[in-house]
């Protein structure tokens, strides 16, 4: 029987901070760690950068990684992540020139590819139901592709002796399933084992959002420290899963993080799609049993889906925002006032606007009028547009700018442009989606 | 009463639909917030924002519920304009929503 597993979080997307996720690593609490470094949108954008330059479209922080990581690798830690984005080979190239520069020998790295489906996408049509179109009917527009793949191939590496492991798009559970499945010796097709590894992993994905980050809601939910968040880690064994954190952090593992973790993007919680199970969590059960201690389970599995999501990057063009803030007695009639001159002024470039619109932040830009308040002390206009060109974009930018001349008081422009990479979702059956391990000895 | 002084809420995004939970502090406090808080008070909070479905699911092993609302993020998380694409503040406007059982809830 295996004795158990005890991992880490790394990271939980592209910017996460990684000194914290080091000083888990160096506590020597965990043998293995996961990193998330992918969101949505961060995989096209990945492409977009690939497409500019052959040698990038990977995770960039791998030269801090290596550094901050070669004491865990050198103790024999194992790492998996998601640190190949659009270009798994160029980061493994640059693993294993981290591994050289810090003088860390032996270790075994393996790359999975194969995620990048663009070619299936485009051939077989796919229906992308959140844009109400094919992927032919916009076949020009779109950039990438990409399939969330699972544990299978994570399993299959560590098997090989791999101690560093990356891949593009593997699923952000699927980065612990992997190394727990492997280490309790539990079958890939055991559903219910299945539905707790991921229970484990989606407590454990988003790192410092389950110890405390976007929690705190004075005086409703208070914590004592939350300059110096811990990542979550968990021991997980054939009697019991524990989650906790390094001891000294700030934030808590309590039942509140622990449960608002647990739903977090999840939609059917008897039905939590990944590509490793389809988890049930309707009966999860959170309890604590010390400080920053809990004991979680409850979690069952049944089949994987046989489809696994794609999700399929789209060039929007350009996309402009452009703000200015007005204060003081009227300031919010000002501010529609603006708005009004700069949707007239604009008229001649309608038809390369794709879509505009106007908020004033302190009054309806988050909820759009449905939270009513008082007249504000000040304000700010918000002018953001998606654009078919760069021409368009500026002419947006030039009309936010010249609202200097616009109702009084108006200060503070700001504007920001860059090109807009949509992404949207789309199904493929799993095995159109042929995925390649392969092992690097450093 | 509002909803925030017994529950407490966190959103999350996927594409263009947003989740929403709902867990609250004292679990006995749990069948108030079933029977309270339905679909039609959420669709009422969040009115334009939300242009799809909006359903929901219970967690009764954390007596928690889960509101999932479609076309709920302006196009998506990377296609929407919205200051806030992916719907973070969300929880904080569904906490907002008013709850008439003042004398039952336990404090």
């Amino acid at each position: 029987m295996s004795k158990g597993i005890s991992i880490g979080s790394g990271s939980a997307y592209s910017t996460d901070r990684l000194d914290w996720a080091q000083e888990l690593a160096d506590s020597g609490l965990v043998d293995h760690m996961g990193f998330d470094c992918l969101a949505e949108r961060t995989m096209a954008l990945a492409h977009v950068r690939r497409l500019d330059d052959e040698t990038t479209g990977h995770d960039q922080r791998i030269p801090e990684l290596m550094r901050r990581f070669a004491g865990f690798l050198g103790r024999g830690g194992k790492m998996v992540g998601n640190f190949g984005a659009a270009n798994p080979a160029a980061a493994a190239d640059d693993v294993l020139r981290g591994l050289k520069l810090n003088g860390v020998t032996g270790v075994r790295v393996g790359v999975i590819h194969g995620d990048d489906v663009l070619d299936h996408v485009l051939d077989q049509d796919l229906e992308l139901p959140e844009m109400g179109v094919t992927a032919q009917a916009i076949a020009a527009r779109v950039v990438s592709a990409n399939a969330y793949i699972g544990a299978d191939p994570i399993v299959e590496l560590l098997d090989e002796g791999a101690q560093f492991i990356l891949g593009g798009r593997i699923a952000d559970p699927s980065l612990y399933v992997g190394p727990i499945a492997y280490e309790m010796g539990w079958a890939l097709d055991d559903w219910d084992k299945m539905g707790t590894a991921t229970l484990v992993a989606h407590l454990l994905e988003c790192g410092t959002h389950a110890t405390g980050g976007n929690y705190v809601d004075p005086p409703y939910r208070v914590l004592d420290d939350i300059v110096h968040l811990g990542f979550p880690l968990a021991h997980v064994s054939e009697d019991e899963l524990i989650i906790t954190k390094l001891e000294g952090t700030g934030g808590a593992v309590d039942i509140g993080t622990m449960k608002t973790q647990l739903a977090y993007e999840i939609h059917d919680p008897a039905a939590y799609l990944t590509p490793d199970s389809t988890a049930d969590f309707t009966q999860v059960w959170v309890e604590e049993i010390g400080p920053d201690r809990v004991r979680v389970g409850g979690a069952t599995g049944r089949p994987r889906p046989d489809t696994l999501k794609v999700l399929v990057g789209v060039d929007e063009g350009w996309k402009v925002v452009t703000e200015i803030s007005y204060g003081g007695p009227g300031c919010v009639e000002r501010a529609h006032l603006g708005a009004e001159v700069v949707a007239k002024r604009l008229e001649p470039f309608q038809s390369g606007i794709d879509e505009i619109r106007y908020d004033l932040h302190g009054v309806s830009a988050l909820f759009e009028g449905q939270l009513p308040g008082g007249e504000p002390a000040e304000v700010r206009l918000r002018i953001a547009a998606r654009c078919d060109d760069r021409e368009t974009a500026d002419a947006v930018a030039f009309e936010g700018q010249f609202l200097w001349m616009g109702p009084a008081g108006g200060g503070g422009v700001n504007t920001q442009m860059a090109p807009a990479i949509g992404v949207t979702p789309a199904l493929l059956p799993r095995e159109d989606v042929k995925l390649i391990t392969e092992v690097i000895d450093a | 009463m509002k909803l925030r002084e017994f529950a407490y809420s966190r959103s999350g995004d996927k594409g263009d639909i947003s989740n929403l939970c709902v867990f609250v502090y004292d679990d006995d406090n749990w069948d108030v917030l079933r029977r309270e808080l339905t679909v039609d008070k959420v669709r009422e909070k969040f009115g334009g924002l939300v242009k799809g479905e909006i359903t929901r699911y219970e967690l009764p092993g954390t007596k928690g519920l889960n509101f999932v609302m479609t076309e709920a993020l302006g196009g998506g998380v990377s296609r929407s304009l919205r200051t806030d694409p992916h719907g973070k503040s969300y929880q904080s406007l569904i906490l907002d929503i008013d709850i008439d059982a003042d004398t039952e809830i336990k404090r």
